[in-house]
C-alpha cells in the first residue's frame, strides 16, 4: 500500500505533521499506513472535557483521500497509564462511533486531512454544552454490528 | 467543457515508461499554493474548475467518479463545495512553469543516477539521457536488462559472473568495478584520524566511535568552542561550566518560547481592543459635533481630548435648562388657575344680578297679563251668551260641535297671547263686530 495513491498521500501528511501540529493534537501511532491513532484535547475550559485527552482511531482504505477514513474514538481503561475515555457528546455513541457529516460519504471532501478532521472534532467538542449521549445510544451500542462506513447516519441536528 | 466530456476523455497518464511525477524525490521546496489538495503533490497536469480551484487531472477524475456513484447531479468543488458543471483544461502557463521548475532527483537514483533535473525535464532525462535507464541486453540469448551507459563500452553482454579475488564472491561483470572499489566486504582502508586499518564498509561506524576523531563539546550551542578528541571530551564535559548550566538554558529557552507565544496572542487581542476603542471614540466625536451645531453654548469640540468634556458640559447645561423651563411653566400654570377662579366668581355674580332683574320683570309681566285676562273674561262673558243665541237663530248650517269649539279657548285659562291669537281666526266674523271691538280696545 505504501506505493499506492493513499500511501503516498498519507506519508506526505505524516511528514507535514511531524514538522508542525496544531495545539492539542498529537500523533500516537502512525507506523502502519492503514491505521493511525491520534490524541486530541479540548483547549478551552469547557467543563465537560477539561483535563481530558481522547484517543481517535483512523482507518484508511486504499481509496483515501477520495473516500473518507473510518474515524472513531477508542477507550483505554481509567486504570491504565494513559486513560482515554469516550467524550460525552450528543453525536458520539458510547462505543466511540461518531455521527458527523464530514466523515460520511456525502460530507467528505478529498481536500480534508487527518489534521483537519482532528481539528473539526476538537471544535465539535468545544462547541458542545450538552452532557448527553445520542438518543437510542444503548440500543445502537448493543445491536450495531455494521462497519462504520455502512451505517446510514441522518445528519439532522445542526446545532451542535 | 462540462464534466461528462471530461470523463469521456481518454486519460493519458499511467502509460508504459511514464515517470510517476508524484513519487519523485524533491530536492527543492516548492510553494504550498502549488500543492494539489487531493494528492498533496505539486500539480500534475492541472485543470481548473469554475470556482478557480485547481487540481491534478487524475485526482479530480477520481474524485468526480467516486462522487458520481454516490450522487449523479452536480459535483461540488472539493475545496469550496461550489456545485460545478464545467471545467477548463487550460490553466495559466505560469502555474505549469512553476510546477515544472521544481528540482527533483532522477527516479533512477536507486540504480545510481545522481542527476538533479527540473521536474518538467525528468521525462526526457529518463527517456534519452539517463545512463542508468535499463534496456534489454544486446546479446539476444541473454534475457537480463543492462544499464544504458554500459552499452557505450561496446555492445556486448556484461552479465557474466566474475570472481572477486579478495572475497571470493561471484559478481556480475557490470557491477564488478563498483564492487572492486567500494562494496567488497574485504576491502580495507585506513582511518585518517587514528591510523588503524578497518574494513571499508565498517568505516562509517568506526568514525562515529573513533577515539581520535575531533568532536565538539555538548554545550557547543551555548558557546563552548572546545573541540578535542573524543577520548577526552567526557573529562572536558565534566568540567565545562556551560554543560552544567545547559539544562537551565534549555528551561529558559522553552520559557521564552511560551512567553513569546502569549505575547503574540496578547498583542493580537490588544489590537482588537484598540480598534474597538478607536471606533467608540470616533462615534463620540461625531455625536458631540452634532450637539455643538445644535447648541451654541456647547464648545466646539474638534480635539479628541476635549470631546468627552464638552459632551459632559453640554449634558449638564441641558438638564439645568430643562429644569428652569419646567419651573417657569409651573408658575405660569398657577397664575392661570388663579385668574380662572377670579373670572368664574365674577361671572357667576353678574349672572345672579341679571337673573334677579329678569325675575322681577317676569313677575311684573305676569301680574299685568293676569289683570288683562281678568278684564277680557269679564268683557267676553255677557257677549258670548248673546252671540250663541243669535248664531243659532241666524246661521242654521253651523253644527253644535262647531259652536262648542268656539268657546274652548276662552274657557281654558292660558297665556294671554295664546288666547288672543286663537280667538282671532276661529271666531265667525260679522260686519257689526268690527265697530264694537274697536271701541273696547
Amino acid at each position: 500500500m505504501a506505493s499506492s495513491f493513499a500511501g503516498k498521500r498519507l506519508s506526505k501528511e505524516l511528514l507535514k505533521m511531524h514538522e508542525h501540529l496544531p495545539p492539542g493534537i498529537t500523533i500516537v501511532k502512525s507506523d502502519a499506513l492503514d491505521e493511525w491513532q491520534m490524541d486530541i484535547r479540548v483547549l478551552d475550559d469547557n467543563p465537560l472535557y477539561k483535563d481530558q485527552t481522547y484517543r481517535l482511531k483512523f482507518a484508511f482504505s486504499d481509496k483515501y483521500p477520495i473516500e473518507p477514513p473510518e474515524v472513531q474514538f477508542i477507550e483505554l481503561p481509567s486504570t491504565s497509564d494513559t486513560p482515554r475515555p469516550i467524550p460525552m457528546h450528543p453525536h458520539i455513541y458510547s462505543n466511540g462511533i461518531i455521527c458527523l457529516d464530514l466523515l460520511g460519504q456525502s460530507g467528505w471532501s478529498p481536500v480534508q486531512t487527518v489534521e483537519s478532521v482532528c481539528m473539526s472534532l476538537q471544535s465539535m467538542l468545544t462547541a458542545n454544552t450538552r452532557d448527553e449521549r445520542p438518543p437510542g445510544n444503548s440500543e445502537f451500542v448493543a445491536y450495531n454490528r455494521r462497519r462504520i462506513r455502512d451505517i446510514n447516519f441522518v445528519y439532522e441536528d445542526d446545532n451542535v | 467543457m462540462d464534466l461528462k466530456e471530461f470523463l469521456a476523455l481518454e486519460p493519458n497518464y499511467d502509460a508504459e515508461g511514464q515517470v510517476d511525477l508524484r513519487s519523485l524525490e524533491l530536492v527543492s521546496d516548492y510553494d504550498s499554493h502549488l500543492m494539489c489538495a487531493i494528492c498533496h503533490c505539486a500539480f500534475v497536469q492541472p485543470v481548473r474548475l469554475q470556482c478557480d480551484h485547481v487540481f491534478c487531472e487524475k485526482c479530480l477524475r477520481s474524485a468526480i467518479t467516486s462522487f458520481r456513484s454516490a450522487d449523479p447531479d452536480g459535483f461540488p468543488c472539493p475545496s469550496c463545495r461550489t456545485p460545478t458543471s464545467h471545467l477548463s483544461m487550460s490553466v495559466p502557463r505560469l502555474l505549469i512553469n512553476m510546477c515544472d521548475e521544481i528540482q527533483v532527483r532522477c527516479p533512477l537514483a536507486t540504480e545510481g543516477c545522481e542527476e538533479v533535473v527540473p521536474r518538467g525535464h525528468v521525462q526526457s532525462h529518463v527517456d534519452k539521457y539517463c545512463g542508468y535507464q535499463l534496456v534489454p541486453c544486446p546479446d539476444e540469448s541473454c534475457d537480463k536488462m543492462t544499464r544504458k551507459k554500459d552499452l557505450q563500452t561496446g555492445k556486448r553482454c556484461r552479465h557474466d559472473y566474475w570472481r572477486c579475488s579478495r572475497c571470493e564472491e561471484d559478481v556480475m561483470e557490470q557491477d564488478y568495478e563498483e564492487h572492486d572499489k567500494e562494496l567488497c566486504p574485504s576491502l580495507e582502508t585506513v582511518c585518517i584520524d587514528c591510523g588503524t586499518v578497518v574494513l571499508q564498509r565498517a568505516l562509517k561506524t568506526h568514525i562515529e566511535a573513533c577515539p581520535e576523531v575531533l568532536s565538539s563539546c555538548a554545550a557547543s550551542k551555548y558557546g563552548c568552542q572546545v573541540k578535542i578528541r573524543r577520548a577526552e571530551i567526557t573529562t572536558h564535559e565534566q568540567q565545562c561550566p556551560l554543560v552544567a548550566i545547559g539544562p537551565y538554558f534549555e528551561a529558559q529557552n522553552t520559557r521564552l518560547n511560551s512567553l513569546e507565544l502569549t505575547t503574540r496572542h496578547l498583542q493580537q487581542r490588544n489590537e482588537i481592543f484598540e480598534d474597538g476603542l478607536a471606533n467608540i471614540r470616533s462615534t463620540l466625536v461625531e455625536s458631540s459635533r452634532i450637539d455643538s451645531r445644535r447648541n451654541d453654548t456647547a464648545p466646539a469640540a474638534d480635539a479628541e481630548e476635549s470631546a468627552d468634556r464638552s459632551a459632559n458640559v453640554f449634558s449638564s447645561n441641558a438638564t439645568t435648562y430643562l429644569l428652569s423651563l419646567h419651573e417657569s411653566l409651573r408658575e405660569e400654570v398657577n397664575q392661570m388657575s388663579h385668574a380662572l377662579t377670579d373670572l368664574d366668581a365674577r361671572a357667576s355674580m353678574s349672572i345672579m344680578n341679571e337673573c334677579l332683574r329678569i325675575k322681577e320683570d317676569m313677575a311684573h309681566t305676569n301680574a299685568a297679563v293676569n289683570s288683562v285676562r281678568m278684564q277680557v273674561q269679564w268683557l267676553m262673558n255677557p257677549r258670548l251668551h248673546g252671540t250663541r243665541t243669535g248664531a243659532m237663530r241666524t246661521n242654521g248650517t253651523s253644527t253644535p260641535g262647531e259652536a262648542r269649539s268656539q268657546f274652548t279657548p276662552s274657557s281654558t285659562p292660558g297665556p294671554s297671547s295664546a288666547a288672543g291669537s286663537s280667538l282671532g281666526p276661529l271666531r265667525p266674523r260679522r260686519p257689526s263686530d268690527t265697530g264694537r271691538e274697536g271701541t273696547k280696545l
